[in-house]
């Protein structure tokens, strides 16, 4: 049961008694996050674009086009939505000053729930070491600035990769998930753009129009959220679960005006069965949402065979046979997209879950050697690794373990189900052709991995 | 922040317990005065591991005309949930007596459908206690969430009225101006409740307040005869609205006039709908034919956001 | 014995197709009505897209509190889900079942309101016994093979839960008087011819109205009648459970069940019986015969409650919808016996539908590749099997040269039948046709020609309704 709210205890600490009696101890005060509804403004304010760049210039009027309030400089007092600092041209560490200083001096005019977005290049690709010095150090900057921000404001970037201009296609798509409130978890991360091209949706509203998605899992949680949300943004959506859940995935389908397939994923035929209800129903395949998934927990010394193997079995064996089939499939060659559920335990480690970390940072692998293969039909396969999202599974751990866990991160709260779903949405969407490979973490900036 | 932990009961307290005791501290406050102080306790009641029968869901199912899908109604959560409110209104610090009080409004929002088998933790607590021009009113907020989960999956406010009890310290609001004329429109439905109505709520709800149940136990209490549960109104129309619930949803109500029992309501039900179908919502409204006199009127309508 | 409408023999009336389903080519429907081509026209099939049913629970279990129409919404919804059909209008909707309380007179159109089909979607009951729902399939696809409607649901749901319990008659009838009676006195009157006998209730019983006598003792009789040994039904019962455990293991049900009410596979399903087990079961019926009583409640069908829902359609509508077809429902008969006298066993009439449906077809037993009889009792469908391989009997009461037939056992009932999956009477049918259409599909071809079904249903007041599926 995907559950919208923030948790009680954000609720308790930003209202009347409770924030003043969380003053009083001094206890951390997590923002209502702004989160992406149709219809709302893309920022709430102006958007202040730093850089010298000509490209800094050609940014600043592709977000003109999207009707957004410019400014090139800073007015004091004004609030702003948005801050875009464009450092495609840094040659040194010292380029960073100008940039960087004007950002801070423009912080405490950032609104509530505001975004700061850097674009630079990759350091590995600079030509000189100094370069390389400025480009990774925007990185630095970048991570300690998100933890600086307040009032549900996020830091993040885009590491343009090759010759990925940011005023590309692709990189203005990237860029719009980050100044979006779809992004509202998304914190302290990297989205790497390397392919320049990228078809942008004619419909903000609508990005997935036309589109054919499947969602594994998706009778409850994050995978009924993400089936809601795709929905929402203009795909037809077929829901997919165990046949025990085929209760739960009837309404959702329902809900959806989807359709249901009860198939366990785990099955040697479950990637075709999917293809023939896709070709069967909709002719034609563009979207794979690899979300199922298990947890089976144990110390590795206490782990047994049966705990170990299902959670392999379902969190990335399933993955791997259904993405033979779905790569050789005709229905699936119209710049398909794959995106996988993967966890920051995968990145970390988590005490426990040796089986799951394994399966997770599999995704993780799995994701980046898909990538070539997607390449020759335009496609592309990224995973998305959820922090601490509060799920029915997160609403089983134990109360301090879940108290301690929530507050882990830069936004000091768990994420909600629809957080993975707007960046799972965004990585199926047009807008995202420039990112393949990669795993993106929606965190809210997690202490834990990088 | 142990000042703020809810209570913990051990269980859902009995609802006819609860009313007994209401009225042997309504005998006892007439004999020996309140003590009660004017403001609002700081305190809110919390169960855990609520699950509801499966029996008494179907049963509700059944009396309200919905079809006995697995998720609960939002209705029926109420009424889940009402002893927990109940537990809040009953103790000795509640600023105004439970008997005899009038639901005003009530406003549920829906976040997510909600399956039987979910054990639930529900709190509820008393807040804005504020002057009305024929008493002091005050919502009882309710939150229902997954066992040890943090999510709010329902949240309930009704507003009752104490009528004729003003408490010092509590602004008397200015008379509001003549509520406009009711004009009856066309009904879609009429509803024709027999006299065993208020027992038929009662048994699936566990509200057996007195005003319900009887012409006799009513008149105990001041009403000419038995009156409708305001929430048995207001599901009803909800069930009418909308079957199968959405999955996100608000649904408001307010009471009017109240319907004795035996009743014919007149109701009209009014879909919001875009050009394409698009369902934004509905309207709904119960009068009495004869009288011309409104009973309630509310709105269902799809929830978009989280709380 | 008359032809049917749908018999391939008889031609049809072309059809304009009907508006909802295809769009028309000019704006005015009328005029494109009237300008259709005149003359017969082939008829044209009708095919089963798929199917849905919750899993069957035994009698008192899972779905005690749920209502007939609880039921037949959540197949509904289900079916609705499998296939993208939310606020779709469907051609008609025909369900029904047997054990049915006054307030349900409208039950299927009352389901069709509360599912996530559209509310125009016009439904209508049906009711003829344990045949109810293969008998809403037959009809709605006539209907179809006409061209009335481009598109169908056929159902049947019933429970033995939530039973309509029945007042006596001399209470029933002073109520209906006192319901007349003007003034008090007269009230009185009435309520003083009251017995306290007349409060007892007539609970529901699958007696039948005439002989008294229940369907179990009827099959009794026919059992003995036909010498069937207590070892044989057993084993039939065993294969049942077997073949509906193994099918649900390789996951057959996984696009024809969805669960309710927390019950995921159907409750009565025991796959570690055995025959051991079966063996030491006391017999319930027929203990008063002569001959030895052979029937215990592991070979007969417990009472059970469920819904189940067949989608169907015009080939046209199914393509254009993107939908998937299974099978085609190629032709089928009723019949019934007289079974008051004891002529007939009470469950026999398939005995004699099927001959008749199959010399329509020139087809034999063993053209069949797959056969479903409805297994109401181990000891019905053995007699049934031992009737037509009875050289007299073939040639005494079928009218033919010698016995009829016999069936390849491989080809029966192959993924389980009614004593395992349980015997909601009006879902036995949905369940039976939505399964074989799936079973024939998968098959294909057979020697170059479309895999062929047989489904035989017998049904109380001594009726049999069987059917013909055929492989698309």
């Amino acid at each position: 049961m995907g559950v919208p709210s923030e948790d009680a205890y954000t609720r308790f600490v930003s209202a009347g008694f409770g924030r003043d009696l969380a003053k009083r101890l001094g206890l951390p005060q997590p923002a209502v996050l702004r989160r992406y509804s149709p219809h709302q403004p893309l920022l709430t304010g102006p958007v202040l674009v730093l850089g010298f760049s000509q490209q800094a210039d050609a940014v600043a009027s592709a977000l003109l086009d999207w009707d957004l309030d410019v400014r090139r400089h800073a007015t004091p007092k004004e609030k702003l939505g948005a801050m875009v600092l464009v450092l495609d041209d840094l040659s040194h560490p010292s380029d960073l000053a100008g940039p960087v200083l004007a950002a801070g001096a423009s912080l405490r005019d950032l609104a509530a729930s505001g975004r700061v977005v850097t674009v630079a290049r990759d350091a590995a690709e600079a030509s000189d070491p100094a370069a390389a010095a400025a480009r990774a150090g925007v990185e630095g900057m970048l991570r300690s600035l998100a933890k600086e921000l307040r009032a549900g404001a996020t830091g993040n970037g885009i590491i343009l990769h090759g010759e990925v201009d940011p005023s590309s296609a692709s990189a203005l798509g990237a860029l719009r998930f980050l100044l979006s409130a779809r992004s509202a978890f998304v914190d302290g991360q990297f989205l790497s753009v390397s392919i320049p091209e990228a078809v942008l949706p004619e419909d903000w509203e609508r990005p997935l129009a036309g589109r054919v998605a499947v969602v594994t899992g998706a009778a409850r949680g994050i995978g009924a959220s993400i089936a809601r949300t795709l929905h929402r943004d203009g795909a037809r959506v077929i829901v997919v679960d165990v046949p025990a859940a085929g209760e739960q995935l009837a309404r959702v389908a329902n809900e959806l005006s989807g359709t249901a397939l009860q198939v366990d994923i785990t099955a040697e035929n479950a990637g075709d069965r999917i293809l023939e209800h896709a070709g069967q129903r909709y002719g034609r395949l563009d979207i794979v949402v690899h979300n199922a998934g298990i947890t089976r927990d144990k110390l590795l010394a206490n782990m047994d065979p049966v705990r170990w193997n299902s959670v392999i079995a379902v969190n990335i064996a399933a993955q791997l046979r259904m993405n033979e089939a779905f790569l050789t499939s005709e229905l699936f060659t119209d710049r398909p997209r794959i995106v996988s559920v993967a966890s920051t335990s995968g990145i970390a480690g988590n005490r426990g879950q040796t089986n799951y970390a394994t399966s997770k940072a599999g995704v993780i692998g799995l994701v980046g050697a898909t990538a070539r293969l997607l390449e020759p039909r335009g496609g592309t396969i990224n995973a998305v690794a959820p922090g601490f999202i509060e799920t029915d599974m997160t609403a089983r751990m134990p109360f301090a373990t879940r108290e301690v866990a929530r507050r882990l991160n830069s936004l000091q709260q768990g994420g909600r189900p629809e957080d993975v779903a707007e960046t799972v949405a965004f990585l199926a969407s047009g807008g995202a052709a420039g990112i393949t490979g990669r795993t993106v973490r929606v965190c809210g900036q997690n202490l834990v991995g990088k | 922040m142990s000042v703020t932990q809810p209570e913990l009961l051990p269980e859902l307290p009995s609802l006819s317990k609860l009313y007994l005791n209401a009225a042997g501290m309504a005998a006892k406050n007439r004999l020996l005065g309140s003590d009660r102080g004017p403001g609002l306790p700081e305190y809110s009641a919390q169960v855990n591991h609520v699950v509801a029968g499966l029996p008494r869901l179907t049963a509700y199912q059944h009396l309200l005309g919905n079809t006995a899908r697995d998720v609960m109604p939002a209705g029926f959560v109420h009424t889940l949930a009402f002893p927990v409110a109940m537990q809040v209104m009953v103790r000795e610090d509640f600023p105004l007596p439970l008997l005899g009080m009038i639901h005003l409004r009530n406003r549920v929002e829906s976040f997510t459908p909600i399956h039987y088998s979910q054990p639930l933790t529900i709190r509820s607590w008393a807040r804005d206690l504020a002057g009305h021009r024929a008493g002091t009113q005050v919502d009882l907020v309710v939150e229902v969430r997954a066992d040890s989960g943090d999510d709010v999956l329902w949240r309930g406010v009704s507003s009752y009225l104490a009528k004729g009890v003003y408490l010092p310290g509590v602004d008397r609001p200015a008379p509001a101006s003549m509520p406009e004329d009711f004009n009856a429109p066309e009904p879609t439905a009429l509803w024709r409740l027999g006299v065993d109505t208020g027992r038929q709520y009662a048994a699936v709800s566990g509200d057996f307040n007195p005003i319900h149940l009887s012409a006799l136990s009513a008149k105990a209490l001041g009403m000419r005869r038995s009156i409708a549960h305001g929430m048995f109104l207001a599901s009803r129309a909800l069930a009418e609205v909308r079957s199968p619930e959405p999955d996100a949803f608000e649904w408001s109500v307010s009471f009017d006039a109240p319907v004795y029992l035996p009743a014919s309501v007149a109701v009209r039900i009014v879909d919001d709908r875009d050009a394409d179908g698009g369902w934004h919502g509905s309207g709904y409204l119960g009068w009495n034919r004869s009288t011309g006199r409104r009973h309630f009127s509310g709105r269902v309508a799809p929830l978009s956001e989280g709380p | 014995m008359a032809p049917s409408a749908s018999s391939p023999s008889s031609a049809t009336p072309s059809s304009v197709t009907p508006s909802s389903a295809v769009p028309s080519d000019t704006d005015d429907r009328t005029a494109s009505a009237t300008s259709a081509p005149a003359g017969p026209a082939a008829p044209r099939d009708a095919v089963i897209i798929g199917g849905n049913r919750i899993p069957f629970a035994r009698s008192g279990g899972a779905y005690t509190k749920a209502s007939n129409l609880d039921m037949l919404t959540a197949a509904l919804d289900g079916l609705v889900a499998r296939f993208g059909l939310q606020n779709e209008r469907i051609g008609e909707v025909a369900a029904g079942a047997v054990l049915k309380h006054s307030r349900d007179f409208n039950l299927t159109r009352e389901a069709v309101l509360g599912s996530a089909l559209s509310a125009e979607t016009p439904a209508y009951d049906v009711q003829q016994a344990c045949a109810t729902g293969l008998e809403t399939v037959l009809g709605l696809a006539n209907k179809i093979k006409l061209g009335q409607i481009e598109s169908a649901i056929a159902g049947g749901v019933d429970t033995a839960s939530d039973a309509p319990i029945a007042v006596s008659e001399g209470l029933r009838s002073a109520l209906l008087d006192l319901g007349r009676a003007k003034t008090t006195m007269q009230k009185l009157t009435i309520l003083s011819r009251l017995r306290p006998k007349d409060l007892a209730p007539n609970a529901p019983g699958t007696g039948e109205p005439r002989t008294g006598l229940s369907m179990g003792e009827h099959q009794a009789l026919t059992t003995a009648q036909w010498n069937i040994s207590r070892a044989a039904q057993d084993e039939l019962a065993l294969a049942s459970h077997q073949n509906l455990a193994a099918a649900y293991d390789r996951g057959f049900f996984d696009d024809l069940v969805t669960p309710y009410r927390g019950l995921v596979r159907d409750a009565n399903l025991r796959p570690d019986t055995s025959l051991e087990k079966l063996a030491k079961l006391k017999p319930v019926f027929g203990r008063s015969l002569e001959a030895e009583a052979t029937m215990t409640a592991g070979n007969s069908t417990p009472l059970t409650d469920g819904a189940a829902t067949v989608l169907l359609g015009s080939e046209a509508w199914a393509r254009q919808h993107d939908l998937p077809i299974l099978a085609a429902v190629i032709d089928g008969e009723a019949a019934a016996v007289d079974f008051v006298h004891g002529k007939d066993g009470l469950l026999m009439a398939p005995v004699f539908a099927v001959p008749r449906l199959l010399a329509r077809h020139n087809l034999t037993l063993a053209d069949l590749d797959f056969v479903e009889i409805h297994e109401a009792f181990a000891g019905t469908v053995l007699s049934t099997l031992a009737a037509w391989e009875d050289e007299e009997f073939g040639k005494e009461r079928l009218g033919l040269d010698g016995a009829f037939g016999s069936i390849d056992r491989s080809r029966l009932n192959v993924n389980g039948s009614s004593l395992a999956a349980g015997h909601p009477f009006a879902a036995t049918g949905g369940r039976i046709v939505a399964s074989l259409a799936k079973m024939l599909h998968e098959k294909g071809s057979v020697q170059g020609r479309p895999a062929r079904g047989l489904i035989s249903v017998c049904a109380a007041g001594g009726q049999g309704v069987v059917a013909i599926l055929e492989a698309r």
